[in-house]
């Protein structure tokens, strides 16, 4: 797979803050190919984020080219982008981003609503990508009513349910314990497997960035190396993939821990003291 | 977004917030009611003063007459005289708005006779190609009488038809109503004396006229014997030719003078101009329509005082919907971004918003209407002491009249208005929702 559906040429942003010009993104070019996982690792104000933004078109570029299935989405109408989200991209976002008014079901719905999609295909659509992550039994609840590692599978039903070509991943799990976390990173990349996806994904957890085939490091707005990951080889930084992620539910606990690379398991087991304790707060926090 | 699906989000937006979305309907409701109540008072004002002006007669009529009575400053009344004759009656006849003109003559000096009984009646001696145009009412037959069809016939009024013939025999008074279809009738001249040497002049009515009774019963036509001016002129002038040699003479110059001059308005709003512009010739004029004027002004301002309370009720309530829309958006700013983040074009936000604003107008303006009709029917059946104490001094309130009249087009104007109202003062709002940007919006909590 050489085929690039993202290309990034050269591209900067410069915020005007007072007199001070902050260079967030500064002179980056990469590409991404079809069907790859592509993660942009960064300590937080790296600028990793402003350069999916960019790439997103939710942000302007200040210079530079960003190309999305050759196409520029920097010149792109503000209609145009409208319906170009529509057809090709799907978002993922660390504080989930759902509706609280909605419930799960209709809140996967969403985008194809604005795209258009008649009621009884749509909640077929909605319905089965609901139960392909898990909350076939929770379709009726409000984000609410959830978990925060449900919350985020409603997301992540919602970025995959008009199957977009490519899928933006804001700090996806920076909200969600470690266990979680494992499971929503599993269900993102299995969903983008099954229909050659592109995954771009944000994130600062060097152990997160594991996952992807492709990990661009990001630095003080620029690009410090790119790393290609092997995921064929010995394997010391492969994610499990032996388990669906239909079979993984957010009570099945020790399974998922158990299931962490060989590496983490020190730090992992840290986490999960204190899982109970976290998980009680994004309930209250939601 | 489909439009279906606009109207669905819309509407559960609107239920979202219940108790903020019904205090802002009633706000619109409030505003419609005031709106729909004050312009339905100024029209049922309006109507029952014109009712009752119309039952005075005809609002489009101005005479001229050739003597008029002035109040002086001192409480005197005096009289001035202007010569009325066919120049006059040209001049007038060219005034733009004047539909019919006609010279009238009162000739108090003729007398009806039948055999040894003798009558009188208020000749009215006009145009009658005029007639129609003047109000009066139909012949028994439903036809109207003009110029050709008056070559010999003297029309009566439904009084004059009944009024009795008396005889003096020189002990008492014997009375006899007239059958016209049966007795012989004659009109004869009594101005000046007869002239021995000459033959009486007599007119023998072959033919009578019946003019149908008006829906007063006691208008001026119902008292009135009707003849041609050009009839009168023929029978006048042979009258004129009996007399004495001064008489003569004198009898035929009055044929020139016109006693008055009536001119009818083709429209109620042109009386006073034209009254104008009998004025700018030289002549004096009256109308009713000059008294009832002022009184119409009245009612016209308090028509409009009234519809600007309406008014200013109507414009709290687009504040109000403008407010409630400003606050949804700022609640809605993290799902405004959302949605765009997710693919909404701009154009639906926009929409969306619009509709909220406009279902809230809508709904408030339907509401109103509905809450409009039993306030103005409370009116009509309980308010009709308040509304007597505010037409006094004006104009008595005619009978079976209504206070409150919502004539068909109110609704759908109202409707129409609500709407708009919350289309407008939700636009701003909406605008301001669509220039969210997408990524300020989501790191809003």
């Amino acid at each position: 797979m050489s085929e690039p559906i993202i290309e990034v040429k050269n591209a900067k942003k410069i915020y005007k803050m007072g007199k001070e010009r902050i260079r967030a993104v500064d002179g980056v070019s990469f590409t991404v190919d079809k069907g790859e996982f592509c993660c942009l690792l960064g300590t937080s104000g790296s600028g990793k984020s402003t350069l999916l933004n960019l790439m997103a078109g939710i942000e302007k570029l200040t210079s530079g080219q960003i190309l999305i299935k050759g196409e520029s989405i920097g010149g792109m109408s503000e209609n145009k982008l409208s319906k170009f989200r529509q057809e090709n991209l799907g978002f993922v976002f660390q504080s989930y981003n759902l509706i609280g008014s909605m419930t799960a079901l209709e809140n996967v719905e969403l985008p194809l609503v604005f795209k258009r999609v008649r009621g009884g295909k749509r909640k077929k659509m909605a319905r089965r990508i609901l139960k392909q992550v898990g909350l076939g039994g929770r379709m009726r609840h409000k984000p609410k009513e959830m978990s925060g590692g449900q919350q985020q599978r409603v997301g992540i039903a919602r970025a995959f349910v008009s199957k977009p070509d490519i899928v933006f991943a804001d700090e996806p799990t920076g909200n969600l314990d470690s266990h979680t976390t494992i499971e929503v990173m599993e269900l993102i990349k299995s969903m983008a497997e099954k229909n050659n996806q592109t995954i771009v994904m944000v994130t600062h957890d060097r152990k997160l960035s594991e996952y992807a085939d492709k990990i661009i490091h990001i630095l003080d707005g620029k690009i410090e190396s790119v790393e290609i990951v092997d995921h064929t080889g010995a394997g010391n930084a492969s994610p499990p993939e032996e388990k669906s992620p239909l079979e993984v539910q957010s009570d099945d606990l020790s399974t998922a821990v158990e299931q962490t690379p060989q590496d983490n398991t020190e730090e992992s087991k840290g986490i999960e003291e204190s899982t109970e304790v976290r998980e009680e707060e994004t309930h209250e926090t939601n | 977004m489909r439009i279906f699906d606009l109207i669905r989000m819309g509407l559960r937006n609107l239920t979202r917030r219940k108790a903020r979305t019904l205090l802002t309907v009633i706000g619109v409701i409030i505003g419609t009611v005031s709106i729909v109540v004050m312009i339905s008072v100024g029209i049922g004002m309006n109507e029952s003063f014109e009712a009752s002006v119309m039952e005075n007669g005809s609002m489009t009529i101005i005479n001229v007459s050739s003597e008029n009575w002035e109040e002086n400053e001192d409480g005197q009344w005096t009289s001035t005289t202007q010569k009325l004759d066919g120049e006059a009656l040209e001049k007038i006849r060219a005034i733009e708005h004047v539909k019919g003109v006609t010279p009238i003559i009162n000739n108090w000096s003729m007398g009806l006779f039948s055999g040894k009984y003798q009558g009188w009646g208020n000749f009215m001696i006009m145009d009658m190609d005029c007639y129609e145009d003047f109000g009066y009412p139909a012949l028994e037959d439903g036809t109207y009488p003009n110029k050709e069809t008056s070559k010999d016939t003297v029309y009566f009024g439904a009084q004059a038809q009944q009024n009795e013939f008396y005889y003096w025999d020189g002990r008492r008074s014997k009375t006899k109503t007239i059958d016209f279809d049966r007795d012989k009738v004659e009109i004869k001249f009594q101005e000046y004396q007869i002239n021995p040497r000459k033959k009486e002049y007599t007119i023998k009515l072959k033919n009578i006229g019946k003019i149908a009774q008006s829906p007063s019963g006691y208008s001026e036509a119902d008292w009135s014997i009707f003849m041609d001016i050009d009839m009168y002129k023929e029978h006048y002038t042979k009258y004129a030719n009996t007399l004495k040699i001064d008489d003569r003479k004198k009898a035929l110059a009055s044929l020139e003078k016109y006693e008055r001059i009536m001119i009818n308005v083709d429209n109620m709003n042109y009386v006073s101009d034209v009254q104008d512009e009998i004025e700018k010739m030289g002549y004096k004029s009256t109308s009713d329509m000059q008294y009832i004027e002022p009184m119409k002004e009245t009612a016209e301002m308090l028509e409009l005082v009234l519809g600007a309370i309406g008014a200013v009720a109507m414009l709290v309530s687009a504040i109000n919907i403008a407010n409630t829309m400003i606050m949804s958006i700022y609640e809605r700013t993290k799902e405004i971004g959302i949605m765009k983040v997710l693919g909404c074009k701009v154009g639906d936000v926009r929409k969306l918003f619009l509709f909220e604003a406009g279902i809230i107008g809508l709904i408030g303006g339907i509401v109103g209407i509905g809450l409009s009709y039993v306030a103005s029917w409370a009116l009509n059946t309980y308010g009709g002491q308040i509304f007597e104490s505010l037409m006094s001094g004006s104009l008595g309130v005619a009978e079976g009249s209504q206070f409150s009249v919502i004539p068909f087009w109110l609704p759908f104007f109202a409707a129409f208005f609500g709407m708009s109202v919350g289309v407008l003062s939700g636009f701003f709002p909406a605008l301001r929702a669509t220039k969210i940007s997408a990524i300020e919006a989501m790191k809003s909590e």
